[in-house]
């Protein structure tokens, strides 16, 4: 186990090093300099060139990645191009709001899946499987960033039971926060339900058709009662699986419902890197989410390998 | 003719046809926009902004009095485009990469498909808008960032699927003929994987659409006036109130879209693969 526990984290941070290559050269050749953009279109050459000599941008890009990446790893991100704030205490000011976001989108996912993928499970190839099965297919199909529009429109416009947008953090008014946070989560959530449904009934199916649900079931027991102390547990650790590296890739996913609902998360921070063509931003918003994702992969592999060693692949993943 | 109709497993094939005729249609209407679309989408009309569905406009009309029908109609073009184009580019050098790492295995398949792994571990979304802001905001541009995004996932599919037919019978005896690698790979290799990444490629054409729209509504795909559903629907967004139909028809148009290949890919794999339906 020791050993299976150093292959994979020599693995995440060889990733992770590669990772930060692959963005630190993907967006150091964005089309459109950074000066002009700081500076403005009238910027003179010899303005321009200041700018970049200033910030090393005029030299060979793998001295920039050396630099950059020993400067991260002692937790300065640098400054941003635009307004010079340094971008580190930014990020972290940052972060909880998206994570905010992922974890309650991640909640209301797994309500919607677990329950309903375990119904479909126990009544497979009946009716309700079917309308579960069909209703998982139809709002797989929703973007979730037209289902934020409607329920925009349905709750905040029309209803005006919800604000359209704006985040006030948890600590200063849970209420306000939770009620700025609900259509986001619900966005990001239910599309999210709708592939986690399909993997739960597919667990579920599977545990049910094991020889021990069989034998509980030949002991007198009933449906509910196998299915609550029996299937749900084992059904549940390939199911959460699949949920938790979902729940990586919701953080990842905030990027445009952020936008929508004007959070001031890390998904509009690479917009707005984006937009005003600030490297550091970009790099340091579009890292901390690669971070995450692979933290939470990492995580997932790990715990896998504790509950379930047989799972675990004798090599490569 | 009647025979071979009455013959046909319309039950099996059920999720296929809906998602076709779904397919079919928006298909139709990219083909043949200028035809089917009752006006001009770039056409303005000051007197007519904003207008609500009716009889001259069946869904309405936008902020500059253009009209809501054809603007859907045109934009199933660059949404189809894209879906094609970035489906292709992640279908072609995800299958090729993934068959040359399974074939030539050792240190080829280390590296390319570590690579692989790692575009992997980029959330699709993150990565597509990273790559637009690198390459710049164009439609084209969209359909290399988005086919990008499909490269790893095709390449893992299809190294999968190399390795079970490289254990089969007949590419042993290719190899012992002296059969080229050229030929074993696209002879007897390419067309025996294909039911697998026929599945795949109609999941990349929903999640295309998904892409597209998604960046195109950031401002980051296609620019405007070019109709797009998801610019379309990013205007919309300042009009929620006044005009609720510019938010809900490209949605709906994204919407079934999506639903249409998702049922073809789950039709497909149910038709091709019983034991996944369970």
């Amino acid at each position: 186990m020791g050993r299976l526990f150093a292959t994979r984290l020599a693995a995440f941070f060889l990733t992770l090093f590669a990772a930060s290559v692959v963005l630190f050269v993907t967006i150091n050749v964005l089309p459109g300099s950074a000066a002009k953009s700081a500076l403005g279109m009238e910027a003179t050459p010899q303005a321009i060139a200041r700018f970049e000599a200033q910030r090393g941008l005029d030299r060979p890009l793998v001295l920039q990645y050396g630099e950059w990446l020993s400067r991260t790893l002692s937790g300065d991100f640098g400054v941003s191009f635009q307004n010079s704030v340094p971008v580190g205490p930014e990020l972290l000011k940052r972060i909880p709001v998206t994570l905010e976001l992922a974890t309650l989108a991640f909640v209301i996912a797994n309500l919607v899946a677990i329950p309903l993928g375990t119904l479909a499970a126990a009544r497979h190839t009946r009716r309700s499987d079917k309308a579960t099965t069909f209703a998982a297919t139809v709002f797989g199909a929703v973007p979730n960033f037209w289902l934020a529009t409607l329920l925009i429109m349905l709750f905040s416009l029309y209803l005006q039971w919800l604000p359209p947008g704006g985040f006030t953090p948890f600590s200063v008014d849970p209420l306000m926060n939770l009620k700025q946070m609900l259509m986001p989560a619900l966005s990001l959530g239910l599309v999210s339900s709708a592939l986690l449904i399909r993997i739960m009934r597919a667990s579920m199916i599977e545990v049910l058709s094991s020889d021990f649900i069989r034998t509980a079931h030949a002991k007198g027991a009933t449906e509910g009662l196998v299915i609550r102390r029996h299937a749900l547990r084992n059904s549940l650790i390939p199911y959460l699986n699949v949920a938790a590296v979902e729940f990586g890739f919701l953080f990842g996913s905030a990027v445009v419902i952020e936008d929508i609902f004007r959070l001031p998360g890390v998904g509009s921070l690479v917009l707005v890197g984006i937009v005003n063509r600030d490297f550091p931003v970009l790099l340091a918003s579009a890292l901390s989410i690669t971070v995450f994702v692979l933290v939470v992969n990492l995580i997932v592999d790990l715990t896998v390998a504790i509950l379930d060693p047989r799972r675990v692949k004798g090599g490569r993943t | 003719m009647i025979g071979l109709l009455n013959d046909f497993d319309w039950q099996r094939w059920r999720l296929v046809l809906i998602g076709g005729t779904i397919i079919g249609i928006l298909v139709i209407c990219a083909l043949f926009a200028p035809w089917v679309a009752p006006y001009s989408p770039y056409d303005l009309d000051v007197v007519e902004m904003l207008q609500p569905p009716s009889a001259a406009h069946p869904l309405g009309t936008d902020e500059l009095g253009r009209d809501l029908l054809s603007r859907t109609i045109y934009a199933a073009r660059i949404s189809m485009e894209v879906a094609f184009i970035a489906a292709s580019v992640g279908l072609v050098f995800g299958t090729v990469i993934g068959i040359v790492a399974a074939y030539f295995g050792g240190f080829v398949d280390l590296v390319l498909m570590r690579f692989m792994e790692l575009l992997f571990s980029f959330p699709a979304i993150l990565l597509a808008v990273v790559l637009m802001a690198s390459l710049g905001t164009s439609i084209l541009n969209a359909m290399i960032a988005i086919g990008i995004v499909f490269i790893p996932g095709f390449a893992r599919l299809s190294r999968a699927a190399t390795e079970v037919v490289l254990r089969e019978q007949y590419v042993e005896s290719a190899r012992a003929i002296g059969m080229s690698h050229r030929r074993i790979i696209f002879v007897e290799i390419l067309p025996n994987i294909l039911a697998p990444l026929l599945v795949e490629a109609a999941v990349a054409f929903s999640y295309a659409i998904l892409l597209e729209s998604a960046l195109s509504f950031l401002g980051l795909g296609a620019q405007p006036p070019e109709a797009s559903w998801g610019n379309m629907l990013n205007t919309g967004r300042g009009f929620m109130a006044q005009a609720p139909w510019l938010s809900i028809v490209p949605g709906a148009a994204i919407f079934l879209s999506v639903l249409g290949f998702n049922l073809i890919g789950d039709g497909l794999r149910d038709v091709l693969d019983p034991h996944m339906k369970e």
